[in-house]
């Protein structure tokens, strides 16, 4: 017998390889999306610093424009550098 | 007791009581002779000046030829009959009898009547007046005094026979063509057309009635018979006309046949002197008419549980139950009749669910016809909700005819589309424009329910309303479409959108933002597939086969059900490889394959036979493995492919059915490369594998709220080991303060709350007691 496949269409979970499950400062899933959006994914990606935390790109805009002297990481306090 | 008032010493005792019985010759005779006295007599008696006494005398002499002569002989002749002509007979004879001895007394009653007025004796006696009027008292009494058992027999023949008559009469008039050459019987008397007695029937039957009138004596002898067999032939009349046809309306047609048929009758018994009996005719009209709209509403109520099954098209019986409704007093009875009917032909498990659902929806219309304030729809259709909310499946049948192809009652009610109203909303305003067309709410209704919200809820929202939570119906709906989506893997979801959209229109925006994600999903698969395989950077092209995917947003699906499978290294790496090309695609992101989820497409060769399957991926894997060795346990299957044997056992059952795979002995499989002639099965090519199971690949929305409510458990547990003793609305608000916070909120309403805790108090997990709940003693 010779079985040969002609097409697999599988089903999978997409999700961020990040450290963590959940973005610090909303406490929502990252494969989930920030509370002021409603697609997750392209539509609310997340970002890294170099402190390698990460968050969702609208959660940490939020909180770097609502901090007035210095832009610090709500996590670890180090000061906040987008990673290239 | 003469002796007293004796006054002439030269007349004998003798003598006076000659003079007196010349007078009044009955009470010397047995017979009442005709003969009346001369004037001169009654004024001699008068003289003796005994006149109350005589009057006494001759009054008791008539009682007593009454009760010992008359009577007995009228009621011997109410003996047994062999044929209803005979009873007919006898009643007639009886009646002409009792006639003519009361015609007998008539010229000596006028005589003691003279005798009163010379004499000036003004009395009553039994309550009347004249002495004729004290005389049909004594007939009246004394025939009712000795009333035989079976006197009704005869009575209702004498009856029977002329309604039966009367009624044939009144047919021919109407069907004179059906009654053609080969009835020879008559329809009413049942004597042969040519000697038809039927107009002697109708004269004796008038003669005799008259008479009756003129003794008094109708009401009292025939009247309970008469009533009773116009009853019984307005039942059978009912009965024949609209046994089974619910598409007509019969109000008109059986009041008329009521006001011609069955008044002509009454009409023909009364009618002796039409002036002193209209009234009398006038309430009996009342009476039966009554009579026969309660028979009707009956019959219909009887019929009900099969002409909300047949509505739209019995709406003509619906609306003739509406409007006797209202002219009877039936209301309580058919609320009882019809939730009995509902329990016993549809509320148990050998019915359906959507056959349940179909009929609760025919319901839904047939009753808000019936009555438009809702309340009767409300009370009736209690038991069936009930019913309904304890079915695991219904919310997924409701659901899924909602939003089904092809003609579907749910379907098009969807898309006539109206925002959603749920019981649980504040009271709305009552309509203050229009205060003048207000009803009251009938007295059954339900005082803690706005009579609006029973007015103007939907089918669906009754529907939805069954759970009382829009949360749970649309899970469901979540879920079906999950499923749906994952069993075509066709990335066509316009209709779905199509019928999100609607959905949204009546559950709103935020309950639907998931299923919302889930169709983007789908559609975002369809782009990042075609995108990779387009770019040769990718390297999907250099693949042994196309390898595709559907990619799903895990947190907005719902969850999933626990299954593993271990695929063939050849297809991994497969995988492997579309994996790397998302990540390069996407950066930052990688998938997770589900790796039993999915469809496969396969050539099979064997020596000669060539298939091209389309099945799942654990069908794959089996068949895969057959190529490297041509037998297998299910055991050894079970370890390789980390798939448990009870599994993989039903799976092989679809290989088996094709042929390709023979049991050898137990748990044990052979390849079946070359089939015997006898089992050259023929497998139509390009066929899809149409598994035993469409089985849902998610949890059911059932299964995935008993473990949400699970969290619940532990809190209540630490409750009520710190408080010992709660009631449920206490619970309920610790609940809301402390577990439903964070991004798994799980909301929780008082009633399944309730729900929850009374199922713990049976299995002995609770104590509930004086509204009170607590832990058993450990
Ligand atoms: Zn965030
Ligand atoms: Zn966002
Ligand atoms: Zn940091």
């Amino acid at each position: 017998m010779k079985v040969t496949i002609r097409s697999w269409t599988g089903v999978a979970t997409w999700r961020w390889v990040a450290n963590d499950d959940n973005c610090g400062i909303c406490r929502m899933a990252f494969d989930g999306c920030c509370p002021d959006c409603k697609l997750p994914g392209d539509d609310c990606p997340l970002v890294w610093g170099q402190c390698s935390h990460c968050f969702h790109i609208h959660c940490i805009m939020k909180w770097l424009n609502s901090q007035q002297v210095q832009h610090l990481c709500p996590m670890c306090r180090q000061e906040w550098k987008f990673k290239e | 007791m003469l002796n007293s008032y004796w006054l002439d010493a030269n007349m004998s005792t003798d003598d006076v009581w000659k003079k007196i019985c010349l007078a009044f010759p009955i009470l010397a005779d047995n017979e009442c002779s005709r003969e009346c006295p001369e004037d001169n007599v009654l004024e001699e008696i008068k003289e003796l000046k005994l006149n109350k006494c005589i009057e006494d005398i001759v009054i008791c002499r008539i009682e007593q030829i009454m009760r010992q002569k008359i009577t007995p002989d009228f009621w011997s002749r109410f003996s047994e009959r062999k044929t209803e002509i005979g009873g007919f007979e006898r009643f007639k004879d009886a009646v002409d009898f009792l006639y003519n001895s009361f015609s007998n007394f008539l010229p000596m009653l006028e005589n003691l009547e003279k005798f009163r007025t010379i004499s000036r004796i003004n009395r009553v006696i039994y309550g009347e007046e004249t002495l004729l009027g004290t005389f049909k008292v004594i007939v009246t009494s004394t025939l009712l005094s000795q009333l035989p058992l079976t006197h009704q027999i005869i009575t209702e023949d004498f009856y029977k026979v002329s309604f039966k008559v009367f009624c044939n009469a009144d047919k021919s008039d109407v069907d004179q063509d059906e009654s053609s050459e080969d009835v020879v019987q008559c329809g009413g008397c049942s004597h042969e057309i040519e000697q038809c007695h039927c107009q002697a029937i109708l004269l004796v039957f008038h003669e005799t009635n008259r008479k009756l009138i003129e003794l008094d004596l109708l009401e009292r002898l025939a009247g309970e018979v008469i009533t009773t067999l116009i009853h019984i032939r307005i039942e059978n009349h009912v009965q024949e006309s609209c046994k089974g046809s619910f598409d007509t309306s019969y109000i008109s047609s059986l009041e008329s046949w009521l006001s011609t048929v069955v008044m002509g009758w009454l009409t023909h018994i009364y009618n002796v002197n039409a002036v002193s009996t209209q009234s009398s005719i006038k309430k009996f009209h009342q009476k039966i008419s009554h009579f026969l709209y309660e028979t009707y509403t009956r019959t219909r109520i009887e019929q009900l549980f099969n002409i909300i099954i047949e509505y739209p098209d019995s709406q003509p019986a619906v609306e003739d139950l509406r409007i006797c409704l209202q002219k009877t007093d039936l209301r309580l009875y058919l609320t009882q009749k019809l939730q009995r009917a509902l329990e016993t032909r549809l509320l148990h498990p050998g019915v359906n669910t959507p056959d349940v659902l179909t009929a609760y929806v025919a319901a839904i219309r047939a009753l808000r016809q019936l009555d438009p304030t809702g309340v009767l729809l409300e009370t009736v259709t209690l038991p069936v909700r009930h019913y309904l909310r304890w079915r695991d499946d219904t919310v997924r049948c409701v659901v899924s005819s909602l939003t089904e192809e092809g003609p579907s009652e749910l379907a098009d009610e969807l898309v006539r589309g109206e925002a959603l109203q749920l019981d649980e909303g504040a009271p709305s305003d009552e309509d203050m424009t229009n205060w003048e067309g207000w009803n009251p709410d009938p007295v059954d209704a339900d005082p803690s329910k706005t009579s609006k919200s029973r007015r103007t809820s939907d089918i669906i929202s009754m529907l939805v309303n069954v759970y009382g939570s829009k949360e749970l119906f649309v899970n469901e709906y979540r879920t079906l479409l999950a499923d749906r989506l994952l069993s075509q893997f066709t990335y066509n979801t316009e209709k779905e959108i199509r019928y999100l959209e609607l959905l949204k229109l009546r559950f709103g925006e935020s309950q639907l933002h998931y299923c919302e994600v889930m169709l983007k999903d789908v559609y975002d698969s369809k782009r990042i597939n075609a995108h990779l395989h387009s770019d040769p950077n990718f390297k999907l092209d250099r693949q042994q086969f196309p390898s595709t995917a559907m990619i799903l947003s895990a947190q907005f699906w719902p969850p999933f059900k626990e299954e593993t499978l271990e695929l063939p290294d050849f297809v991994k790496e497969h995988l492997q490889i579309y994996t790397k090309a998302f990540e390069t695609l996407k950066g930052n992101r990688t998938l997770s394959w589900k790796p039993h989820l999915g469809s496969v497409n396969i050539d099979i060769e064997l020596k000669d036979r060539k298939f091209n399957l389309t099945v799942s991926p654990i069908h794959a894997t089996i068949i895969w493995h057959f190529q490297t060795k041509n037998q297998w346990t299910v055991e050894e299957l079970s370890q390789l492919m980390h798939v448990p044997a009870t599994v993989l056992r039903r799976k092989i059952a679809f290989w088996q059915s094709q042929g390709m795979l023979r049991e050898i002995s137990t748990d044990s499989f052979l390849l079946v490369e070359e089939s015997s002639t006898r089992s050259k099965c023929p497998v139509p090519p390009d066929m899809v594998c149409e598994d035993e199971e469409t089985e849902s690949a998610m949890a059911s929305a059932h299964d995935q709220r008993e473990e949400e409510l699970q969290v619940f458990w532990s809190y209540i547990v630490g409750m009520l080991t710190n408080l010992d003793l709660m009631p449920l609305e206490r619970i309920h608000q610790m609940l809301k303060m402390f577990a439903s916070q964070g991004p798994t909120a799980v909301e929780c309403s008082l009633r399944e709350l309730r729900n929850f805790l009374d199922r713990k108090v049976r299995e002995h997990r609770l104590l509930f007691s004086g509204g009170f709940y607590r832990l058993p003693k450990s």
